[in-house]
């Protein structure tokens, strides 16, 4: 059987042209593993996803070095081995899935802590994503992403309701061009009943008048009721802050460096900033997810990036956008996202995408020309009507953390007892977070984790007060409360200085400028904070006696401000900011 | 011995490229398309000047820096100086505008004013 | 109040509408300001180059900025709230603001806008990359400069040579920054004549036109830009792609009016000046609703701001007092003419209307003509035109009397050779 396996992947190496380079396999428990070079990046994930499509492989690790591109170096931080804590359960990384198992986690008599090396909760693929809470179609059958992704969805309206932020059951629209593309209705339809997700083929005509704005190209369409809106990183400030109400420890600018273990089993975790004594470790790290893996001294899996690039427009402009759902093209052209599509977000606003790009680089989210040519290219087809070049504010990107078997790698470590890895969390991540919070309590149950409810839970969360979206009489109570509520910093968006203050002193504190964006709007809008970054600058600053001039746009490395004016530079001009 | 410069005119959007050379008889002025030009030209030949502005230190107001300017042109190569002049002055709020900030910026004779009220 | 004009923004255009609001007789003038100062944009001009069309000599943007607080200061008639911000406006003129007293709806007889611009952020220039700290508009940098004492880096890349953009190469320069070029994506500078010589050439900061900037680098903080002269075809040539390293790029890619009220109370737009058409009393298309300043188009001098606001300030007090307009008559742009502000002229004309607009190209030794029907009724020669500098135009009402209700007069700046 090992053989087999074995001798298969270098079959289908053979038949995919891969066989000159004379690459290394070795299997063990269905967990593969492959070594060698080849000449691109391309090659190397390519080799790891055939080697992962093969039916009964439970992982891959993939360790084929590309010669065209230079290894990142990885450079772990100097560990700090003192100790500075005991815990329960350390649980690595502070993205969605990492807040959403702390605050599972919290209903329990444990000592939790939860450690993020960024500035900020939600700093990797959680801020990154189009926000789209998806029904489950077009999931591999079976698959975990499939599973987890129907069971989450019927869970989020409810968590959405308890952690009060914004969820909306749009709907989703997915349409056909071509008449022979009409099977593919039926298709989608098929696998989703046999998946319970309800989902019903709808005529051109109604497609069209539910989406005026849609293409009268249109051939014919499906709808799938259950698909929903949510703001991703609200989603996960909000599992962090009621976390955080409920006892968990967050540390900030946290990073793993290395794991200690006795008799087989993990008891301590080293981070740059001390160590914590733990039986029971969670590694919910996001794309470095399988670098934490391997810190028990052998690896278990490799993630490959994919980078998806979104475009975001101005929410004044939505004549001819369509006026809810999200459309879909044909299956089939972007292979490894479910095609993405033209939605609106939370806020109101446009947004195109994502793209699905292989890259090298973890850290790669640049948006290229290319992938803004091409989002626009894929999608204006659908709303032939509606102008992107004139309403385009914004654009990111964001970075899947993928297996090779493309599926989320949710186990006990086979290495080290008490380690969990949770990894692989691509899409649909977001909406699978609740129900991939519950799988890891079960987890941690069978791994022998006792877990006492508390007499003293708290599940409800509440959202800051938003000025703009009160009514006049609520405004007016709100200024009369605090007069902060009635001073407007950030002009496009209406965002108050008694808002932006609140977000600097909540359970899990705004300390830099991205952060305080994401939970109060300010710059979000079409200036992108021309007008209010001086203005909620000096909120900061007074806020968290900060100087002006060294407060940052996203943490360590990122300063805002090379000096105070007057002032003689603190270092050679050309390294300042690599001072830091 | 000065040589040859062309010197840019910026009375209007014209932007004459004027040459003037040193001559037996005096400056040569050529280029310009009208009197303005000749006039402009040579000032910025013989001592080339502009007016400094900026800003200093200001302590006890609502803001930190207060927006000044030199009195007069200054002698255009004295422009670096007179701006790291600015940066070792330090005032009290309040000010108002036109108040004289300090005297003699970079050594010109020339005193540097406040060009706002800031208290 | 129906006696009552509101002006919403109290930067230069705001400022003199209210001063010619009450000048022309209104007894009560609201100035509705956001910042907690007045003044606007100027306070953090510290540059000089201002007013000299106005008060016949250069001042700088505080200095102007004092001159126009007195006037405001001085009339009774005018009060002032700072710190407060419109929220809306409706067809009607029905508005309300907000401070820190509350929320308040008032319905004035005639309101002005005087909001100004807004700078073009990077994603709508569509320059691509990553998105880390360092890159600042030009206004924001000039805010963070020269009023709340902070350096945005130390070695600068600049985009855009519009005026902003060459003012901060030397404001940057003067404060001990490295400024590493000026990369402009026309083949002429965007800016004044006067500060390409004065904030470029005389710190021998490069300008390089037809060039952009094609890539952001930097996952934290920028580390460089990838920069790229424009082929034949206006498209950044890629095979020539050179990178600098730099820790700060400056966007000086262009001002917008800003229209969100503007849009909110149904005004029409001029899809080339961005701003809600006006007539030459800077009435927009919605009766009682007036416009000045950078809110109707980008000005390139802050004299025709203040200008064109006193027009919007005594336009308002005349409609209060009962205006019958006997027909309108539609300025068109025609050779080589973007726009004309106003966009039309209502009858009948009393007063001198002042014309301003902007030419495509820029074209030497120029006739300018304005026409109606094949009749000349006024022309000139101009030396050169250039799309940067506006061209002011005054139409005695003589000229006019032929016009009627329905008529076109067309502008058109025709000959010439390309400057």
């Amino acid at each position: 059987m090992s053989k087999q396996l074995k001798d298969l992947v270098l079959e289908l190496f053979t038949e995919n042209d891969l066989e000159q380079y004379g690459l290394a396999v070795s299997e063990a428990d269905g967990l593969l593993r492959l070594a060698g070079t080849v000449p691109t990046w391309e090659l190397v994930v390519r080799a790891g996803q055939l080697a992962g499509s093969l039916p009964g492989v439970r992982s891959v690790v993939n360790e084929i070095g590309a010669t065209s591109v230079e290894p990142a170096p990885y450079k772990a931080p100097p560990g700090d081995p003192s100790v500075i804590g005991t815990a329960d359960i350390v649980i690595i990384g502070a993205g969605v899935v990492g807040t959403a198992i702390a605050r599972e986690l919290a209903r329990y008599k444990l000592d939790i802590v939860l450690v993020e090396k960024d500035s900020d909760v939600g700093c990797g693929a959680s801020r990154a994503n189009n926000g789209m809470v998806h029904s489950g179609i077009v999931q591999e059958p079976n698959s975990l992403r499939s599973k987890l992704n129907v069971r989450g969805n019927a869970m989020f309206e409810e968590l959405c309701r308890e952690l009060d932020v914004p969820f909306k059951r749009c709907g989703l629209i997915g349409l056909v061009f071509k008449e022979e593309e009409l099977i593919l209705l039926d298709l989608v339809k098929a696998r989703a009943e046999a998946d319970g997700i309800p989902v019903e083929v709808i005529s051109r005509e109604r497609a069209l008048a539910m989406e005026p704005a849609l293409s009268p190209e249109t051939k014919g369409a499906f709808l799938a009721p259950s698909t929903a809106m949510t703001s991703p990183y609200k989603l996960t400030i909000a599992y962090a802050e009621n976390a955080v109400t409920n006892g968990v420890r967050l540390f900030l600018n946290t990073e793993v460096t290395a794991m200690e273990e006795k008799d087989g089993r993990v008891c301590k975790v080293i981070t740059s900033r001390g160590s914590f004594n733990t039986r029971f470790l969670i590694n919910a790290a996001g794309i470095y997810a399988d670098r934490i893996a391997a810190m028990t001294g052998e690896p278990e899996f490799t993630l490959h990036p994919r980078k998806g690039e979104l475009l975001i427009f101005d929410r004044e402009k939505t004549n001819d956008h369509a006026a809810m759902a999200t459309g879909l093209l044909a299956i089939g052209l972007d292979p490894h996202t479910k095609g993405g599509g033209t939605m609106f977000t939370m806020d109101g606003n446009p947004e195109w995408g994502p793209t699905a790009q292989e890259t090298a680089d973890r850290e790669d989210t640049a948006v290229t020309a290319a992938g803004i040519n091409r989002i626009i290219e894929k999608f204006n087809p659908l709303l032939p009507g509606y102008d992107p070049n004139q309403s385009l504010i914004n654009f990111f990107a964001g970075i899947r953390a993928a297996t090779y078997t493309e599926d989320f790698h949710i186990a006990p470590s086979s290495r080290l007892k008490g380690l969990i890895n949770v990894a692989g969390i691509q899409s649909p991540g977001l909406v699978a977070a609740p129900a991939i919070a519950a799988m890891v309590l079960d987890l941690l149950r069978q791994e022998g984790l006792n877990m006492d409810e508390k007499e003293q839970y708290e599940p409800r969360r509440f959202a800051p007060a938003r000025f703009k979206e009160l009514p006049v009489d609520e405004q007016n109570s709100l200024i009369r409360s605090n007069p902060a509520y009635g001073h407007i910093i950030c002009r496009c968006e209406q965002v108050t200085e008694a808002e932006i203050t609140a977000a600097l002193h909540r359970p899990v504190p705004a300390l830099t400028l991205d952060a305080v964006k994401r939970r109060t709007r300010a710059g979000m809008g079409r200036c992108q904070g021309s007008f209010c970054l001086p203005r909620v600058l000096l909120i900061m600053s007074r806020e968290l006696g900060i100087p002006l001039a060294q407060l940052t746009k996203s943490g360590l490395g990122s300063p805002l401000f090379s000096r105070q004016t007057k002032e003689a530079p603190p270092y050679a001009k050309e390294d300042w900011f690599h001072a830091r | 011995m000065k040589s040859t410069k062309t010197i840019t005119c910026i009375n209007c959007p014209l932007g004459c490229t004027v040459t003037v050379s040193p001559g037996l008889d005096g400056l040569s002025v050529s280029g310009n398309e009208c009197k303005h030009g000749e006039t402009y030209a040579l000032q910025e030949y013989r001592a080339p000047q502009r007016v400094l502005t900026g800003t200093v230190r200001i302590e006890g107001a609502f803001l930190p820096r207060l927006p000044v300017k030199s009195e007069a042109p200054l002698a255009k190569e004295l422009l670096p100086l007179a701006a790291r002049e600015l940066d070792r002055i330090s005032i009290r709020a309040p000010v108002s505008c036109g108040t004289v900030i300090a005297s003699n910026l970079a050594g010109s004779g020339i005193n540097l004013i406040a060009t706002r009220d800031l208290d | 109040m129906p006696g009552e004009i509101v002006v919403i923004g109290g930067g230069p255009a705001g400022l003199a509408a209210a001063a010619a609001a009450s000048d022309a007789g209104c007894r009560q003038v609201l100035l509705i300001e956001r910042d907690r100062e007045l003044g606007g944009i100027l306070n953090q001009c510290v540059h000089d180059g201002f007013g000299n069309l106005i008060f016949g000599g250069s001042m700088t943007g505080p200095e102007y900025a004092h001159r126009f607080i007195r006037e405001v200061r001085q009339r009774p008639a005018i009060a002032v709230l700072t710190g407060t911000m419109v929220l809306s406006l409706a067809r009607d003129r029905r508005l309300t603001y907000v401070n820190r007293d509350g929320v308040r709806e008032i319905q004035p007889g005639a309101v002005i806008l005087a909001m100004g611009c807004r700078e073009r952020s990077r994603f709508q220039a569509f320059i691509p990359g990553y998105r880390p700290a360092g890159v600042y508009t030009a206004g924001t940098a000039q805010r963070l400069i020269n009023m709340e004492g902070v350096m945005p880096g130390e070695n600068a890349v600049i985009l855009g040579s519009g005026d902003v953009g060459l003012i901060m190469a030397r404001r940057l320069t003067l404060e001990g920054a490295n400024v590493l070029g000026v990369f402009e994506i026309a083949p002429r500078p965007g800016g004044l004549t006067r500060n390409v010589v004065q904030c470029l050439d005389d710190f021998q900061i490069p300008l390089f036109l037809e060039h952009t900037v094609t890539f952001i680098h930097g996952k934290k903080r920028l580390t460089g830009v990838s920069v790229a002269p424009l082929d034949r075809a206006g498209k950044p040539d890629l095979t020539r792609e050179r990178f600098i390293a730099c820790d700060t790029l400056i966007l000086s890619v262009g001002l917008i009016p800003e229209n969100e009220l503007s849009r909110q109370a149904g005004l029409i737009l001029d899809p080339v000046s961005r701003g809600p058409v006006v007539d030459q009393e800077m009435s927009c298309s919605v009766p009682g609703i007036y416009a000045g300043g950078n809110v109707v188009h980008v000005h390139d001098l802050v004299d025709y701001v203040s200008h064109t606001a006193r027009l919007a300030g005594r336009g308002a007090q005349r409609f209060l007092e009962g205006r019958t307009p006997a027909g309108r008559v539609i300025m068109q742009a025609g050779e080589n003419v973007s726009y004309i502000i106003p966009q039309s002229i209502t009858l009948p004309v009393s007063e001198t209307v002042d014309l301003y607009l902007r030419v495509r190209e820029a074209r030497r030794s120029v006739h300018l003509k304005i026409t109606h029907q094949g009749n000349v009724l006024k022309q000139k020669i101009e030396r050169i035109v250039r799309p940067p500098e506006m061209i002011h135009l005054a139409l005695e009402p003589a000229l006019l009397t032929g016009l009627s209700d329905g008529h076109t007069v067309s502008i058109t700046v025709s000959g010439g050779e390309p400057a």
